[in-house]
């Protein structure tokens, strides 16, 4: 809502700086988002005359004004501009003056004539040309006729004035206007306040009642609908003391009437409609639902297809305006018209916003419906509109109004306990003090024992219940008097959920061994599953969807997250990014049913994805890339971290996973995981321009051990033995097979076996690789003896022997 | 042989003055004191010495030799000393090259950001809820006093599944949802964090960001108490310098409502671009929580009441941290994320 302070000071006497009043509104809820000075960095420019016109000798453009602006002599100015005319009142900035764009006025030589000034259009003026008629778009800045000269500019077009820009919260209907806000600045002043002079002459006699009907259908949509009727309408223009308030405000003046219902809008809230009275069919206004698929040309000269949700002003043949939102093109006023119907009507809110969302059309009208009108206004608006137009001489006015109100509204009356509101804020306020604020605020109050009884304001239909009374009353008390307090509660520790505790194990043990957290986007791009190249009846295609996405990019609540982190492996290896080593923890979306007709489940799943190479350029360091092993480490040493101990890596994969490099995760019977190697198509369907290994495991399962404390285990008391042995076996004999072997054939003195050592190469025959373990042997209750290790080493290269036809290595 | 001994002695001590190296040395222990050395040779010689004599002699000789290995052993040091420092003068690493680092990853500055905020909150006793994303009408709106069609849904604009089915533009419904499965009127101390969605985006808004919710609701619970809380937190986010203020607002759900500001954490208070030159910056909306909502959740309003608080996540994480683009927490650039321990 943009407020002028020029215009707020006819109702209300204003003893601070703008800024001052600024942050006095600010204090008690209406959020002052800027204090703008319309002209600033306007300085020097004056009203002048044109009193001669004529053609530069030397150009075919330029023109010679001898300007008149009250100096005492006559001044020539060239310029440009083709719209000049002798007797022309325009703004002139003459030599020291200034403009907003920063310009500063010297004497100029033009084509060989000296130029001691300017002419300004409003665009140099620093006026927005939305807020202009056409005709003073473009060009010099016409004025009036009966225009002062030797004035600064500033007083003539309203630039002096000082407009609020004020963000208002949506409870406050009421201050949708000049009036309401003054209310307000009059409370937090405590100065006078004003109502604007509502007074009718109804110069043109008659009876409204008998000119026209008005018929109100539905009564649930429309509360109250009234109508003046004018006579002998002039159509010109508005006066400019209004034009400049209403481009304060922001809205563009166009003609007197249209200017009047607009002006009466922004000063009292109540929106408004002028129909061309002789255009209206039974010269009667009827209040009804559309019918489905009814057609209405709006005045923006549109076709809109209405439905029965929508309110509907129709005369006795057919819609001629949808109530609150626009009106029809059909009875507009235009140049031509001679008698108006002004309408004045509350209309209902919801009804309004659902109008104008389906149409597609905010208006500032809708806008103000939206958040309620006051029901009293519509009588104010009528008959300060009129007052308008009579005072420009613009109309005659017929004595009376018509009117359909069928239920006068009430006005709130709420009970309240002061001690109540007290313990609420947290203050002592003295009754006495609570009554004064109430008062100022124009609300009624009578004590009643300890309790206050308070009628609220027509305008503040937002108050209804006690908790309201105390928001009133702490905010005009001063929020800042509340003293800050601890609250008296029972001293506990705050806990969270366990899975939320293993999540943090998890991001910190991922960020400890090297790979950084990023944030993605919840939702996907539908095409994600086709990059993953995931068939046709892939679980993860039934997704949920956005209804109203803000595009493709954004519109698929993700099932999975590797599209997302392969798409940041993408970003950053595009940067120059050497190593990239990343993860997330995030919620995947997964319908029970589709469409949703219950909630889904959110899964929290960790995606990871290592690409580049194994460490940052280090002169320590080997310069290799990660490899399926980096990937494997690490899920390994996450589950370690979690107790997760009895798991399982099998053969199964991911239709987005090399197929030979990569392997499923089993826990507990179920598959909880993936991880790889990207498929090549994969990669480069999501332009990953290194190998890249990706990780994918639900974090549910993982809870129950990870939660677990670790139990102690006794030191053992002798010493071990280890010894390495080296075995030469075919190439797809995998180190599990091998290491089961040992261990069956090793007996209980076994306590571990590491293979440290891979070969293949010149050294081995070929199909066969070398594979060195190392094996420690533990006794709880002697040393061991060379000789009893020499047996158990024997008897395992034996049996290894057998199964594989292995050599020992030497 | 009294002087024979100690003319031995003076011997050896002169050479052992001249030895420079290990090996002289023990060439030196082996010519005095070895099997083949003049003091075996005069002990040997002993026998032919008067009965009388002899233990005189051998007691002399014992200390001739007794002398000469703590000399030699003082030498054994001294040289040791001297060929440690040598070698030490030798051994000289560059101390500039770059050490072998354990290179760890970075957490996203939003988690870090949460993190703390769950910390401070959780010391005051706050427990921390979770609640679903894809939340429904009733919970996101119409249980936290927004009913349909009401203009206060314009704050927020949602992103629909179904009609009944959005993502959830706010953390709030968990009040609603720890609410009601609770027993009526059971005190309440908690803070939802948690991702939110708003169909907004451009350099100042992000479709996905992160807001905590936060919910007292006891006996007798005030807007001082609010406002004790939020300071509390403020100086322990920002520094125990840092002021806080309340400003009148709206929010359907509270009521009274107020926005939270705390002194500039840039220029503290004095005023800059990022204030706009008010010395406040807005962090918070807050309030006591709005009859109709205990209502709906089954609360007895004139028996419990209290207050709630909702702040944004990335909003705090660029206060803190000094970030002046939205847009970074969600790109992902590794550049970004690494700057933050």
């Amino acid at each position: 809502m943009l407020a002028s302070i020029d215009w707020l000071k006819k109702y209300v006497d204003i003893n601070v700086t703008p800024e001052e009043l600024a942050e006095k509104l600010t204090r008690v809820g209406l959020e002052v988002e800027s204090v703008n000075y319309l002209g600033a960095g306007l300085e020097g420019v004056v009203t002048g005359k044109v009193t001669q016109i004529e053609r530069h000798p030397n150009s075919d453009h330029l023109w010679i004004c001898m300007m008149d602006y009250g100096s005492g002599e006559i001044v020539q100015i060239l310029t440009g501009a083709q719209n000049v005319h002798q007797n022309d009142i325009v703004p002139v900035a003459v030599v020291g003056s200034q403009l907003p764009s920063g310009m500063k006025l010297k004497k100029a030589k033009m084509r060989g004539l000296d130029s001691f000034g300017m002419l300004c259009s409003a665009e140099e003026l620093g006026i927005d040309a939305k807020l202009l008629l056409p005709e003073q778009r473009n060009g010099i800045f016409i004025l009036p006729p009966d225009t002062p000269i030797g004035v600064d500019i500033k007083k003539i077009l309203g630039l002096d004035d000082v407009v609020l820009d004020i963000d208002l919260t949506a409870n406050r209907g009421d201050c949708t206007n000049i009036i309401g806000l003054a209310r307000e600045a009059a409370a937090v002043l405590g100065t006078e306040f004003r109502m604007p002079d509502m007074s009718v002459q109804e110069t043109a006699g008659g009876n409204a009642a008998e000119m026209a009907k008005v018929d109100v259908q539905a009564a649930d949509l429309c509360s109250r609908f009234a109508v003046r009727i004018l006579k002998n309408i002039k159509i010109g223009q508005s006066p400019e003391w209004m034009q400049k308030h209403l481009r304060a405000c922001g809205m563009r003046p166009i003609s007197n009437v249209v200017d009047v219902t607009n002006y009466v809008m922004l000063e009292l809230g109540q929106p408004m409609h002028a129909y061309d009275y002789d255009r209206v069919s039974g010269h009667t206004l009827i209040v009804r639902r559309a019918a489905e698929g009814e057609k209405l040309v709006t005045l923006d000269n549109q076709e809109r297809s209405l439905d029965s949700s929508m309110i509907t002003i129709a005369d006795t043949e057919h819609a001629v305006g949808l109530g609150g939102v626009m009106g029809g093109l059909e009875t507009e006023v235009t140049v031509d018209t001679v008698n108006v119907m002004l309408e004045a009507a509350t209309f209902n809110g919801p009804s309004i916003r659902r109008t104008s969302k389906a149409l597609g059309l905010r208006s500032e009208a809708s806008g103000r419906f939206e958040r309620g009108v006051d029901t009293v206004l519509t009588h104010n608006a009528l008959n300060r509109a009129a007052h308008l137009l009579e005072q420009m001489g613009a109309c005659e006015t017929v004595c009376g109004i018509v009117e359909a109100y069928p239920t006068e509204a009430q006005p709130a009356v709420v009970k309240v306990n002061p001690s109540a509101i007290n313990t609420r804020i947290g203050v002592e306020i003295e009754t006495g003090e609570m009554i004064s604020i109430l008062q100022k605020l124009q609300f009624e109050v009578h004590e009643e024992g300890e309790d206050l009884i308070v009628t609220a304001p027509s305008w503040r239909y937002d108050v209804t219940c006690d908790a309201d009374i105390s928001e009133e009353i702490a905010r005009m008390h001063s929020y800042d008097k509340i003293a800050s307090h601890m609250p008296a509660l029972p001293l506990v520790q705050g806990r969270q959920d366990v899975i939320e505790d293993v999540r943090d194990s998890v991001e910190d043990y991922l960020a400890s061994v090297g790979l950084s957290e990023v944030m993605t986007y919840s939702f996907i791009h539908p095409c994600s599953f086709d990059k993953l190249e995931l068939p046709a009846d892939d679980e993860r295609r039934r997704f949920i969807e956005v209804m109203n996405p803000i595009s493709d990019e954004f519109k698929v609540m993700r099932t999975t997250l590797v599209p997302s982190i392969l798409s940041t492996v993408a970003y950053n290896l595009a940067r120059q990014s050497e190593s990239v080593k990343i993860f997330e923890v995030g919620r995947t979306y997964l319908p029970k049913a589709l469409p949703l007709t219950e909630f889904p489940v959110e899964k929290r799943v960790l995606c990871a994805a290592m690409s580049g190479k194994r460490n940052v350029l280090n002169w320590t360091e080997g310069k290799d890339n990660v490899d399926f092993y980096d990937m494997k480490g690490v899920v390994e040493g996450l589950l370690s971290k979690l107790q997760v101990t009895d798991y399982k890596l099998i053969l199964a994969t991911q239709p987005y996973l090399h197929p030979g490099k990569s392997c499923a995760i089993e826990y507990q019977g179920e598959l909880i995981g993936y991880f790889g190697e990207v498929h090549p198509t994969v990669a480069a369907n999501f332009e990953l321009s290194s190998e890249t290994y990706v990780l994918e495991l639900a974090i549910e399962p993982l809870v129950a051990a990870a939660v677990k404390v670790p139990k102690y285990k006794h030191l053992p008391k002798f010493p071990g033995t280890s010894r390495d042995i080296a075995v030469v076996v075919p190439l797809e004999v995998s180190m599990r097979e091998l290491e089961g072997v040992i261990r069956a054939n090793a007996g209980e003195l076994l306590a571990d076996v590491k293979v440290f050592d891979v070969y293949t190469g010149k050294q081995v025959a070929g199909g066969c690789k070398s594979m060195a373990f190392n094996l420690t042997f533990q006794a709880g209750d002697r040393t061991l003896t060379d000789t009893e290790i020499d047996t158990v080493i024997k008897n395992v290269v034996d049996k290894v022997g057998e199964e594989y036809k292995a050599k020992l290595r030497a | 042989m009294r002087e024979e001994l100690q003319a031995l002695k003076e011997q050896a001590l002169a050479e052992l003055g001249a030895v420079t190296t290990p090996d002289e040395l023990k060439d030196l222990r082996i010519k005095y004191l070895g099997k083949k050395g003049p003091m075996t040779e005069i002990l040997r010689g002993m026998g032919a010495l008067p009965a009388e004599e002899r233990p005189k002699i051998g007691q002399i000789v014992n200390e001739v030799k007794s002398a000469l290995e703590t000399a030699i052993n003082a030498k054994t040091e001294v040289l040791e000393a001297e060929s440690l420092k040598a070698r030490l003068a030798n051994e000289k690493v560059d101390i500039t090259l770059p050490g072998r680092t354990q290179n760890c990853g970075h957490l996203h500055p939003v988690t870090l950001t949460l993190r703390e905020i769950k910390k401070i909150f959780m010391r005051m006793g706050f427990d921390v809820m979770e609640g679903p994303e894809i939340e429904s009408d009733y919970y996101n709106f119409e249980a936290l006093n927004l009913p349909q069609d009401h203009p206060a849904r314009d704050m927020q604009d949602t992103f629909y599944i179904t009609e009944k089915f959005l993502l959830r533009t706010q953390t709030s419904p968990v009040q609603a949802r720890t609410m009601q499965a609770c027993e009526p009127d059971t005190p309440i101390r908690m803070i939802a964090p948690g991702t939110v969605y708003r169909n907004d985006y451009d350099a100042t808004h992000s479709p996905m960001f992160h807001q905590v919710e936060g919910l007292v609701l006891g006996e007798n619970i005030s807007l001082a108490d609010l406002k004790g809380t939020l300071e509390t937190f403020c100086k322990e986010m920002f520094g125990g310098s840092v002021e806080i203020r309340l400003r009148p607002s709206y929010f359907p759900f509270t009521e009274p409502s107020a926005e939270v500001d705390i002194s500039c954490v840039i220029c503290g208070g004095k005023g800059c671009r990022v204030c706009k030159n008010s010395g406040w910056l807005e962090i918070l909306g807050s309030g006591m929580v709005h009859p109709n909502v205990l209502r709906m959740s089954g609360y007895d309003p004139d028996k419990i009441n209290g207050y709630a608080f909702g702040m944004g996540v990335e909003r705090i994480a660029m206060l803190k941290y000094g970030i002046d683009d939205l847009r970074l927490f969600f790109e992902n650039d590794l550049r970004f994320i690494r700057q933050f321990k």
